[in-house]
């Protein structure tokens, strides 16, 4: 999760939007490391925990949720 | 009055030992007891002493530095919250004096008559340091906003990070190194000094603190940074001009006079150099600051082709000894009077070097030097361009032992600067550039290279031995230009 | 530590470090696995949703979640697409 955070800030640093999708139990956290980054601003959307205990189907529907979301994240 | 009113206040810490003489005393007396140390430190203390009541804590010591006592203990007559007395330090008697106006029987039968105390907790340098800040903010002399680094950045990778360098490391502007860079100008942080162009940042003397400490300023210099600012601000200066050419100058700034010695700067060898620290940060901070306040960046506002090491930063005093031979640039364009000091912000290139060994007559050497300056952007380039002539001291001794003052070397200078037109025109020695045809009709005709004497700029700075001068070469003069501008120092002291 | 320095500038800017401009709609983009298990399914299914929305998208694995990506793949990524899409964080 923190490296992921990490990832997203250099991304940036190097002119590319990015975003994290993460599971939802991680918010807080999220919120914290952004701080620590430098950045609150870095871009996350989160996916309803649990993700390891879903189906294939499940995680599709996930996903399916997640797009516009994360493409919003990178577009504006 | 009754007593009921009056309060009476301790303020201890931990570390003291004549606190530890006195709190068992106070604790029997029922003293408001108040400690300058952490909890741990305050409940060691409580055990050690077998006290009753344990001191409260006076958290971020809000209530010592409002107080402000020099040393601890420090015993507090209070009226409804203010100072009515003070003891500081252990003084039995005014002690249980006091204690008595408050209605508190003090005893401290057996104790020395008097012992003074242990410095207080912010008169410590980093606590003091951090009180100032704090206060400064809350009295509105600091504005500027906070910038949170995350705990994750490396402090000087995070301000790379946030565009706001040169290319080079600066130094974080904390607010405590803010602070004590304010104290070296009497002007109030949050006045103006100039709008900054090219997209008209307001610049207050507390921008220009902050990033005069990022530029590496010991402080003194402070004063310096602000008059080059007002100069190269002031519209016949021409900044944003100066920001957006092509070509490659960059402010140029001069001190002259004694302020440039307290603030430690250079004026001997190697004083266009490295090694210096005022030399070095004064330029920089300047151009820090018209970079970040202006916001005009290079490949995008600033098109300069190649710029020049100079526009990191270019300063240097002038030399302003008994071996000048005239007085102060600043003194001789503005009117100072010799105890004063003056910049002259100019606009101006790296420098070049003109070498001559030989000449010992004011006549030779001024055509020789002329050789230097005539070929400042090109010697094609006529009557358009501005220069600055930075006379080294074995070459300074010449004129001034030939009774030449300033003018005289320009007017000197200017004459023999000029060629004959035949020689300028396009096309001649198989050179492209040049005067257009309809200026070279009278082929002998002299054509000027400078608009006229005074745009032959002259500073004097350098180290004793070396027969050399220098060559700084300006930009396009006058009205479609920039014009050097000179201000007196003294008032941002 | 965290510093706090006082801001040089005119303060026009959002505080913080920089973000990548977002003026455009990306046309490439990298959907990065950070290999943790079942990511690979949520991401295939991002995968078919991008390109079928007509969305170039080039498939990258970091060789471990427990590291940042190395900046080699970082700097790869960067000059091949326009945006950045890491998944699956749990």
């Amino acid at each position: 999760m923190s490296c992921g955070l990490r990832d997203v800030m250099e991304f940036e640093t190097l002119g590319r939007p990015a975003v994290l999708a993460a599971s939802s139990a991680f918010t807080g956290a999220a919120d914290e490391q952004s701080v620590l980054l430098g950045q609150p601003d870095l871009r996350r959307v989160l996916v309803p925990h649990p993700i390891q205990d879903r189906s294939d189907d499940e995680l599709r529907v996930l996903a399916g949720d997640a797009v516009e979301a994360l493409l919003a994240a990178v577009a504006a | 009055m009754s007593p009921v009113e009056l309060e009476l206040l301790a303020i201890v810490k931990h570390d003291c030992p004549v606190c530890d003489q006195v709190l068992p005393a106070l604790d029997s007396a029922g003293a408001r007891l108040v400690s300058q140390s952490t909890a741990e430190q305050t409940a060691e203390q409580v055990a050690r002493l077998s006290l009753t009541h344990t001191p409260e804590l006076d958290p971020e010591l809000a209530l010592s530095a409002r107080l402000d006592p020099d040393a601890v203990p420090a015993l507090f007559l209070l009226q409804d919250g203010d100072e009515r007395e003070r003891v500081i330090g252990l003084d039995r008697e005014r002690m249980v004096e006091l204690a008595a106006a408050a209605g508190k029987s003090l005893v401290l039968d057996g104790l020395p008559a008097l012992r003074p105390g242990c410095a207080s907790r912010t008169r410590d340098p980093e606590v003091a340091a951090w009180l100032a800040a704090r206060r400064a903010r809350s009295e509105g002399r600091i504005r500027a906003r906070e910038l949170a680094l995350g705990d994750l950045e490396d402090p000087i990778e995070a301000l790379h990070d946030r565009g706001v360098t040169d290319g080079l490391p600066v130094v974080p502007p904390t607010p405590e190194r803010v602070v004590a860079m304010l104290q070296h100008s009497s002007r109030h942080p949050q006045e103006v000094v100039a709008e900054v162009p090219p997209y008209g940042g307001v610049a207050t003397v507390e921008k220009v603190a902050i990033n005069a400490v990022m530029a590496g300023c010991a402080g003194p210099e402070l004063p310096l940074v602000l008059a080059a600012l007002q100069a190269a601000c002031a519209e016949p200066f021409a900044l944003h001009g100066l920001i957006a050419t092509t070509a490659p100058a960059g402010p140029v700034v001069i001190v002259s006079g004694p302020y440039a010695e307290r603030a430690q700067m250079n004026a001997h060898g190697n004083a266009l150099g490295q090694g210096n620290r005022a030399n070095a940060t004064v330029g920089r901070a300047l151009q820090l600051t018209i970079r970040n306040l202006g916001g005009g960046l290079p490949r995008r506002e600033d098109r300069a082709a190649h710029g020049s090491p100079a526009k990191v930063g270019f300063a240097f005093p002038e030399r302003l000894d008994e071996t000048a031979p005239w007085a102060g640039l600043a003194h001789s364009r503005i009117g100072l009077g010799s105890e004063e000091t003056g910049v002259t912000v100019f606009a101006g290139e790296s420098p070049r070097l003109v070498v001559d060994q030989l000449a010992r007559e004011p006549e030779a050497l001024a055509a020789s030097l002329a050789a230097g300056l005539e070929s400042v952007a090109s010697t094609r380039v006529r009557l358009a361009w501005d220069a600055m002539l930075v006379v080294g001291p074995e070459h300074g001794r010449v004129f001034r032992q030939a009774g030449w003052s300033r003018e005289r070397l320009q007017d000197e200078l200017f004459e023999r600067t000029q060629s004959p037109a035949g020689s300028l025109v396009r096309g001649a020695g198989g050179i492209a550039e040049g005067l257009a045809p309809e200026w070279a009709s009278d082929p002998e005709a002299l054509v000027p290279k400078f608009p006229a004497a005074d745009r032959i700029l002259i500073a004097y700075t350098g180290g004793d031995a070396g027969l050399f001068s220098m060559v700084i070469g300006g930009w396009v003069s006058g009205t479609l230009g920039s014009d050097p501008q000179t201000v007196s120092v003294e008032p941002w002291r | 530590m965290a510093l706090t320095v006082l801001d040089p500038t005119a303060e026009r800017d959002p505080a913080g470090r920089p973000l990548a401009p977002r003026d455009h709609a990306p046309k490439t983009v990298a959907l990065l696995d950070i290999r943790k298990p079942r990511g690979d399914v949520f991401l295939d299914e991002l995968e078919t949703l991008l390109r079928e929305r007509g969305i170039e998208v080039l498939r990258e694995t970091k060789p471990t979640f427990t590291k940042p990506a190395p900046a080699d793949l970082r700097r790869e990524i960067a000059d091949r697409c326009d945006a950045v899409i890491e998944a699956l964080a749990d």
